[in-house]
């Protein structure tokens, strides 16, 4: 070994092979026609035009549109019991923590399919309303029960994501704000709040980016007409075979997802700027 | 250090793409609750190897899924995807010397028209498309509607259509009087607009094999199902019935092939005899539900097991109903518009 | 702060709502894998036939098999070439850090289907036969991103002149690798193994794009089973959520007694 620098040589070669050069080959296969043989080299941009049909976009902008509230309502739920919880007792903060993570480690398939039995029109929800006299709620294959699968897997993310940036927050600079008669609203609105913007930031990454791209959730509380934009990639590869078409989906879909992400570091960055901005108005 | 990792990588590799033994495999792709599983351990017992045993369902990902590469020995096509399967030269001839028991079939299930004489398929399980209905929910004077009950109003949100672009279409077709195998594309766009309206206005949930438990259980009013599905259901529901509308209606056939590049034929030949054997075909009927294609095997279950069961008796008499044909053009057609119809 | 009754109050009605959101779904399925009926909705007796039947299942048995040795394997794996990767980025030129780092983000970045179909396309093309090597190649490949990535922080935190100090003291490069950068960044490596062990475990979309010969994981079974209703799947969903609970709570309870104890003798 030369250097220590070296170590990185296998790893290069497996990056390579295996994350460029699939990287690569969807591109390839978006940009090029199917032929009798599998790949080919037939260039054309069809399998992007064909995207643009009123009906895909539909799907395009269902997906997004299904992410963002639910992204929201992660916020909405997950920052209220985040600041709780860095309110308690460190070892309740340690055990609450822990009962929030602990759902997180099951499979994820299997969470999604204990709610078909709750949400199902005999299920037990429903029971428990038919004992009390109401009438059954239709909760499944609808886009109640799809958000509410996706907040119920992604929601301990965003939990756990604005409870670190909470938790790590210096005490000192709230006690000092108290102390300079600000009352806990101020407090809250003017220093706790910005302070823990990148922890919300992180969330949200964590939230979004899976709730857009996921077709597991979809399909089992969604039902077979449910489609988002992961199922409609699942099924042109699975089912229809159109790997081509697929693949200038996955691309397009790829390319809005990096865009938001830069979007929300230029606003973690900005949001960093401004509260250490106001934080430094402090002193 | 680079020289190790470069080792490791080929040697990943080459373990990645090294085919198996195959002297001592048997490689089955079938639907998913197709079989007594326990018929697979004796095959197995008998015969001294291993069965890996995979399922897919629909005949759409089970050709996508060749299509990526995987060889099987045995799959179970329905019958347009054999005849597609026979038109791209992916099959090889069945060794009738080995297949004995292929004479105790039923005489309506051989030689059908996507493979006269039977020289790539033995049938297996067959049957027709149908409306499965709970009678304390649905007026009997309805049915005489046919197909178009699913269109009834005063049954909406009570409907579990069949995720399936085939059946869709072949019902929508029926229902407006064409042939479920039309080249028409004018008549396939009054389907899509039958099927459209249907979707829009009826809140219906489309389902696959999760109709199933869904019927038993008494959730809905009226299911689209396949007939073996249905004749399980009536076993398990008492206030479900079956019956396929008088306009006409969908048989299909699924069967055993051996692809082209089978890596073990002489093994596949022996399972399907196996399957075949009338102990093979009776427990596998009455784990399944579905119709039986040996004659004897089926005459016992009309007098026994599903002696009231009128999916279970698939009707052969109608001159409407029909066995679906391939086409590479309307396949393509219907399954654009199939995909409109769900996401509008 | 944390004073008024009104706080108080307000504190458990959210958590209680909290957790009795998070464990209704697991509760319900741990209740009904002891129905004995197959119903998912209907109580009809206690049982432990989906017990019974999930043992007897070969198929789940070969497929719980499948998804602790890739596991485990992949762990391995990951873990020690993200580590030493790890050490070679924080030594290497800006220029390289900056390539290597950009594309190690790639499969964190996309979302996992495009990953996914990325690789079955790589192996359809090639005609690599896949099977279990396929899958494990695909969960070591996105399980490594994370281990460096965990790393590497810990990395920038030493002092850079170890490694030159202990080559030195006469260590030769792999002692000073083995004896002086690991151990400090151990933490690091560790926290980087249970990522990569968690993210292999309940990986679903990956392993069914690039898995064949009838090679599956308990996700990709629990979806091909998830049409019929199949109280086994209740019954391996309750072994896991205790197995996982006992190893997390006692890993967990150990750290926050032993906080008690510091603050107990101070």
């Amino acid at each position: 070994m030369k250097s220590f620098a070296s170590l990185v040589k296998p790893y290069v070669v497996w990056m390579s092979l295996f994350i460029v050069i699939p990287m690569l080959l969807i591109l390839l296969y978006a940009i090029t026609d199917r032929g009798n043989s599998v790949l080919t080299f037939h260039f054309t941009l069809n399998n992007f035009l064909r995207f643009f049909d009123p009906v895909f976009i539909k799907v395009l902008w269902k997906s997004l549109e299904i992410a963002i509230i639910t992204t929201i309502v992660c916020i909405i739920i997950g920052y209220p019991i985040a600041y709780v919880i860095s309110n308690v007792s460190e070892r309740l903060q340690g055990l609450l923590i822990l009962s929030v993570t602990i759902p997180m480690w099951i499979n994820m398939l299997v969470r999604t399919y204990a709610w078909i039995s709750i949400l199902s029109d005999g299920g037990i929800i429903n029971s428990i309303l038919a004992a009390v006299g109401l009438g059954p709620i239709k909760m499944m294959y609808t886009d109640f029960a799809v958000i509410l699968g996706m907040v119920y897997n992604f929601l301990p993310f965003m939990i756990l994501q604005i409870y670190t940036v909470l938790a790590k927050m210096d005490r000192a600079l709230i006690n000092a704000s108290f102390d300079l008669g600000a009352n806990r609203y101020q407090t809250f609105k003017r220093i706790v709040f910005p302070l823990s913007l990148p922890g919300v930031i992180s969330g949200i990454t964590l939230v979004f980016l899976p709730a857009v791209s996921t077709f597991v959730i979809p399909k089992f509380l969604g039902g077979g007409q449910y489609m988002l934009i992961g199922n409609l990639i699942e099924n042109q590869f699975i089912t229809v075979g159109e790997w081509n078409f697929g693949s200038a989906i996955s691309l397009i879909m790829a390319m809005i997802i990096m865009g938001s992400m830069m979007l929300t570091k230029q606003v973690d960055k900005d949001a960093s700027a401004q509260a250490s901005n106001d934080g430094g108005k402090l002193w | 250090m680079k020289r190790i990792s470069v080792l490791f990588l080929i040697v990943g590799l080459a373990l990645a793409g090294c085919k198996q033994n195959t002297e001592q495999t048997l490689k089955v792709f079938n639907w998913g609750v197709y079989v007594d599983e326990d018929l697979i351990e004796e095959f197995e017992a008998e015969y001294g190897v291993t069965v890996i045993y995979d399922t897919f369902d629909s005949n759409e990902s089970m050709y996508t899924k060749l299509m990526s590469g995987e060889v099987y020995d045995i799959l179970y096509p329905s019958d347009y995807m054999v005849e597609r399967l026979i038109q791209e030269k992916a099959l090889q001839p069945l060794d009738k010397a080995v297949l004995t028991n292929l004479g105790s079939l039923m005489p309506s299930v051989l030689n059908q028209s996507f493979d006269p004489d039977n020289t790539y398929s033995a049938p297996y399980f067959w049957g027709n498309v149908g409306l499965l209905y709970d009678v304390e929910k649905v007026d009997e004077a309805d049915l005489a509607k046919g197909w178009e009950i699913l269109r009834d109003p005063q049954y909406k949100g009570q409907i579990y259509f069949y995720d399936s672009e085939r059946d869709a279409f072949m019902i929508a077709l029926k229902a407006l009087g064409y042939s479920a195998n039309t080249k028409d594309s004018a008549q396939l766009e009054k389907a899509y607009e039958w099927l459209k309206e249907l979707n829009q206005t009826m809140d219906a949930v489309y389902v696959t094999d999760d109709v199933i438990d869904n019927m038993i259980a008494g959730n809905k009013a009226i299911a689209v199902v396949y007939s073996g599905d249905a004749a399980y259901i009536l076993q398990e529901n008492p206030s479900m019935r079956y019956f396929a509308p008088e306009e006409g209606t969908n048989i299909w056939v699924d069967s055993m092939v051996i692809p082209e590049n089978a890596q073990n034929p002489k093994l596949a030949n022996a399972w399907i005899n196996f399957m075949l054997s009338a102990d093979a075909a009776e427990r596998n009927t009455v784990e399944v539900g579905y119709t039986t294609v040996r004659q004897d095997v089926y005459d016992a279950m009309l007098e026994g097991d599903y002696a009231d069961n009128n999916a279970y008796a698939v009707r052969t008499d109608n001159v409407r109903d029909e066995v679906f044909v391939y086409d590479e053009d309307m396949k393509k057609i219907i399954s654009d518009l199939w995909f409109k119809v769900k996401a509008e | 702060m944390v004073g008024s009754k009104r706080n108080l109050a307000w504190t458990i009605i959210l958590i209680t709502l909290v957790l009795m959101f998070f464990y209704l779904p697991i509760m319900s399925m741990i209740v009904f894998s002891f129905n004995s009926s197959r119903s998912l909705t209907s109580w009809s007796g206690f049982s432990l036939e989906w017990y019974k039947a999930l043992f007897e299942n070969r198929e789940m048995m070969s497929a719980i098999t499948t998804t602790i040795s890739i596991a485990l394997l992949s762990t391995l794996v990951s873990t020690v070439v993200g580590t030493f990767t790890a050490i070679g980025i924080s030594k290497s030129k800006r220029l390289i850090k900056e390539i290597i780092l950009n594309v190690n983000n790639f499969p964190i970045l996309n979302p996992e289907i495009v990953t996914a179909i990325g690789l079955m396309l790589l192996y359809t093309t090639f005609k690599i036969e896949k099977g279990y090597m396929t899958m494990l190649i695909a969960h070591i490949i996105f399980s490594t991103p994370y281990v460096i990535l965990t790393v590497l922080p810990k990395l920038r935190r030493l002092d850079p002149d170890l490694a030159e100090a202990a080559l030195d003291l006469g260590c030769t490069p792999l002692q000073a690798l083995l004896k002086v950068i690991v151990p400090l960044i151990m933490p690091g490596v560790i926290s980087g193994a249970l990522i990569a062990f968690t993210m292999s475990f309940d990986d679903f979309v990956i392993s069914y794009f690039v898995s064949g010969n009838g090679v599956k994981n308990i996700s990709i079974l629990v979806y091909t089973m998830s049409k019929r209703i199949n109280p086994t799947i209740n019954a391996l969903s309750t072994i896991l959520v205790v197995i996982i609970t006992i190893i997390l709570l006692s890993v967990n309870l150990y750290d926050i007694l032993k906080k008690k104890d510091l603050k107990e003798k101070e």
